[in-house]
């Protein structure tokens, strides 16, 4: 009998990996269980691919008109496999690393479906056909997530499909009708838009991203009908029908019906917590609305049992991988007793990737005012900013919600050209606990995009220069 | 890397200090535990001693300079360390910072560690930053976060300054309006530490009182007696106060539910008998202890007595004379009081007190005679224990005090 690991890992994502990593840092003996590759949902069929692709889609968008930027360039089309192609290099390129980094931190890596025999036995069901069993002092489940669907509609993964199909398609859709305008829907709808497909997205609510303040919603539903998507808010797919290779949708919007054909109908309305095979009950790990439940330091009903990342999607808020990430390295380091800090939801970045992006950190200025707070806004135009200017992406805001009293900077709003990257310095200022006067107040590079946040700041104090 | 001598914790309720006598130079080695620096504080003078062997690098906090518990006040080298840098005082070779010297010269509040929030926040509640640096802090590398002080806001709110749960709380800081002509005297570090324990108490502690009369004539007559020559014999003068820690220690062996301290676990019953003495100064009251009181005799006490109120007065008390009171006695009957009613230690259980002991015409055996009469009382923690028992407490007391032995008895029969 092996000497038992300080921690088995099952789930080899962007939670799962990183805590594992952390984990070994600390000195404890680390294994990870992963059932396809490391990395995950996030670096296989989630971020990173279609972050890959999305650069294509906004490179083509830059080039819509190449003349004006002084480029003469007799013709530019998509060649999709070759997107395809070169997202497949960046992802394996991507998981390379992520193996050595394996290696490199001593991280026993076992391929195959993990399931608890106990609360310290994991058996792994190996690819080659082989079973295993692990025994571990500490447990981390980091399972992740995968897409749901709603009543009423079934995935058949060829029409109805989900991220993942999408993500795998052999030709450009002529048509394709996207329930959901959460981050996955806007972003594939930017991106078969920009590839030139016939763009629907269907949305319950009152706006597009519809977890974002409000007016970053709407502006990002005018950039969507410049660019020929259509959009239909408050509205939901009642049934989807797939019949001589399209889909036809019956469309509930209020009291009214109406009919919606396309080729394909991608379901992005979110995600479940995966934990099926995993035999919870075996260890004592309750679920709770299939998630998996924890208390603050991430503990299972298991003593011995953490998990974090997706896998407690309806649990805690923003189910993103840096969070999952996080969550895993405040876990392990409660495992070895040298926690260093608690993750703090207040200051998760939130990026979207569609086209114009979409970056915020922090409340709403509704949830703001729904907190009592007395709040102060900020906004500056990327009309106003000269490195947008250059760019020829004029479009899109930056909106700051500050406190009216002493100025804490409660939530950074922004959409436009290169946010997602701009989102950084609002992320530190709210982690530093800056108030908008050190954010108004420092001097910020010129012509860069980044002024356009220290405008915005310094439209919060009443004291904007360019506008 | 040089290692930071901070201001030590000196006592339950101390919050800062003073540095009083720097005892060691930079560049002097010290042994660990030789005496490094003498630091005054609201109620003691407490020779440092060295928290490490080493070299003394330098003084960050000059003599005379007041500053919080934890803030650093030199910087020492130790062996080890001392190797790999060149030794204090040698000139520097130019490759690093002096970091001690550095730090000497940046203003105190620009060093705290406080995010911009917290330091808008402080400014909103009233809140001095070197106060608000000292919260147990909840962020990366303990930093103190907006969190925290929202939470310590709203303990403050809920309990008033001195609640547990942070370091070292303040009396209440805004200043009432000055009217022409007003002046506003400054709060000593005493008169602050005296504000807040007794606002804790008072807000903390449901007090309840008792009082019953004792005839002292018997006492009187003897103590009158025979005072100059007990003092010939023992070389003390035997007070009061003596006859009254000695009878109060009797009735808590008797009633040890009144050398208790409440908590919320239950009530910790203390093994030992440590009488606090109130002693009046110029500018205040400090408690000084007579430990183990219920083993020493009347005029070991007396001795003790003596011996704390005079270094009360010279301001020369070490700690441990005044820490680990079980039970305090008061005594406002020397300035003529004859009817008080104190507020508790924190801590403690009750407090008793002797007030004045004055002439008074009474009933005895169907006809009015003049007594010797004092009023004594308890003031007590009703969490911990009823009226019955403080009644049953303060009459066991006044039993003894009113058997006093007469005649010739020698003082230590009491």
């Amino acid at each position: 009998m092996p000497d038992p690991y300080d921690l088995i890992v099952i789930g080899g994502g962007p939670g799962g990996y990183v805590g594992a990593i952390r984990a070994a840092q600390l000195g404890l003996r680390v294994a990870l269980v992963e059932r396809e590759k490391v990395g995950g949902t996030c670096l296989h069929i989630g971020c990173i691919p279609t972050k890959a692709m999305l650069h294509t889609a906004e490179l083509l968008e830059h080039l819509k008109d190449p003349r004006e930027l002084g480029l003469s360039v007799d013709s530019v089309a998509v060649d999709l496999l070759a997107v395809q192609r070169r997202k497949a290099r960046v992802v394996d390129q991507l998981h390379k690393g992520v193996q050595s980094l394996m290696r490199k931190n001593k991280i026993d890596v076992f391929i195959g479906e993990g399931r608890f025999l106990s609360t310290t036995k994991i058996g792994a069901a190996l690819a080659d056909g082989s079973e295993t069993e692990l025994t571990g002092k500490h447990l981390l489940v980091a399972t992740g997530s995968a897409p749901r669907t709603v009543p009423g509609i079934a995935f058949d993964h060829t029409r109805i499909i989900d991220s993942t199909d999408a993500l795998n398609l052999e030709a450009v859709p002529r048509s394709i009708a996207i329930l959901g305008a959460g981050p996955v829907g806007v972003e594939f709808a930017s991106l078969f838009r920009a590839f030139g497909s016939e763009v629907t997205v269907i949305e319950l609510l009152p706006t597009l991203v519809p977890l974002e303040d409000e007016e970053i919603g709407q502006a990002l539903e005018r950039g969507f009908s410049r660019r020929g998507i259509k959009v239909l808010t408050q509205a939901t797919a009642k049934s989807a029908e797939v019949a001589s290779n399209r889909v036809k949708i019956t469309v509930g919007r209020g009291d009214q019906l109406s009919a919606l054909e396309a080729e394909y109908l991608l379901v992005a309305v979110g995600r479940a917590p995966v934990t099926d095979g995993l035999a919870v009950a075996e260890a004592g790990v309750s679920l709770e609305k299939g998630a998996v439940k924890v208390d603050g330091q991430f503990r299972t009903t298991a003593a011995n049992i953490y998990a974090i990342g997706d896998v407690l999607t309806g649990q805690a808020p923003f189910r993103l991988a840096h969070v999952a990430s996080d969550e895993a390295i405040a876990a392990v380091e409660t495992i070895a007793g040298q926690r260093t800090h608690t993750p703090n939801y207040d200051t998760v970045p939130r990026p979207t990737f569609c086209i114009p992006q979409v970056a915020t950190v922090g409340l709403s200025e509704r949830q703001a005012k729904e907190r009592g707070r007395d709040v102060k806004v900020g906004r500056f135009s990327f009309q106003a900013n000269s490195k947008a200017t250059i760019e020829g992406s004029r479009e899109g805001l930056v909106k700051v919600v500050t406190d009216a009293k002493i100025g804490e900077l409660l939530g950074i709003h922004m959409i436009g050209p290169g946010v997602t990257e701009l989102l950084a310095e609002g992320v530190a200022a709210k982690y530093l606990e800056a108030t908008v006067a050190e954010l108004g107040m420092a001097v910020h590079s010129h012509p860069t995009l980044s002024e356009a946040l220290k405008e915005a700041a310094l439209d919060a104090m009443g004291r904007v220069i360019h506008m | 890397m040089p290692v930071d001598v901070t201001l030590p914790q000196l006592g339950e309720s101390t919050y800062e200090g003073t540095i009083g006598k720097w005892l060691k130079h930079p560049g002097d080695r010290i042994e660990r535990f030789e005496p490094l620096v003498e630091i005054i504080t609201d109620k003691v003078n407490v020779e440092m001693p060295a928290p490490y062997g080493g070299v003394l690098s330098a003084i960050l906090i000059p003599e005379g300079q007041t500053v919080p518990v934890g803030t650093p006040i030199a910087v020492m080298e130790t062996p080890e360390m001392a190797a790999e840098r060149p030794a204090a005082g040698m000139p520097s070779t130019g490759t690093g910072v002096d970091i001690p010297q550095d730090r000497s010269r940046s203003p105190e509040a620009e060093r705290l560690r406080l995010s911009p929030v917290v330091r808008k926040l402080a400014d909103e509640h009233g809140l001095p930053l070197e106060e608000v640096a000292r919260l147990p802090g909840s962020g990366a590398g303990g930093r103190v976060t907006k969190e925290d002080v929202l939470k310590y806001v709203e303990t403050r709110h809920a309990t008033g300054p001195g609640a547990p749960a942070v370091a070292a709380p303040r009396a209440t800081p805004a200043p009432p309006g000055l009217h022409p002509g007003d002046q506003l005297v400054k709060l000593t570090p005493l008169r602050r530490s005296i504000a807040q324990r007794m606002a804790q108490s008072k807000r903390e502690i449901p007090h309840a009182y008792g009082v019953i009369e004792v005839d002292m004539t018997a006492l009187v007559r003897w103590r009158d007696a025979h005072k100059e020559e007990w003092r010939g014999r023992e070389g003390v003068n035997i007070t009061y106060t003596a006859f009254f820690v000695r009878a109060a220690v009797e009735a808590l062996r008797a009633f040890p539910l009144v050398n208790s301290s409440w908590s919320e676990d239950g009530i910790i019953m203390r093994q030992a008998v440590n009488t606090g003495i109130g002693i009046a100064l110029d500018d205040g009251l400090i408690v000084a202890v007579i430990k183990q009181a219920d083993r020493k005799p009347l005029v070991e006490i007396a001795r003790e007595l003596e011996a704390l109120g005079r270094r009360a007065r010279e301001g020369t008390l070490t700690l441990d004379e005044v820490q680990g009171g079980t039970f305090t006695i008061t005594n406002p009957g020397v300035f003529g009081s004859i009817w008080s009613m104190p507020i508790i230690v924190p801590g403690q259980a009750a407090m008793l007190v002797t007030d004045a002991i004055v002439k008074r015409p009474v009933a005895r055996d169907d006809a009015i005679v003049l007594r010797e009469i004092m009023h004594l009382g308890l003031s007590f923690d009703h969490r911990i224990f009823d009226g019955a028992v403080a009644d049953r407490f303060l009459t066991h007391i006044r039993q003894k005090l009113e058997s006093a032995p007469g005649g010739d008895a020698a003082p230590n029969d009491f």
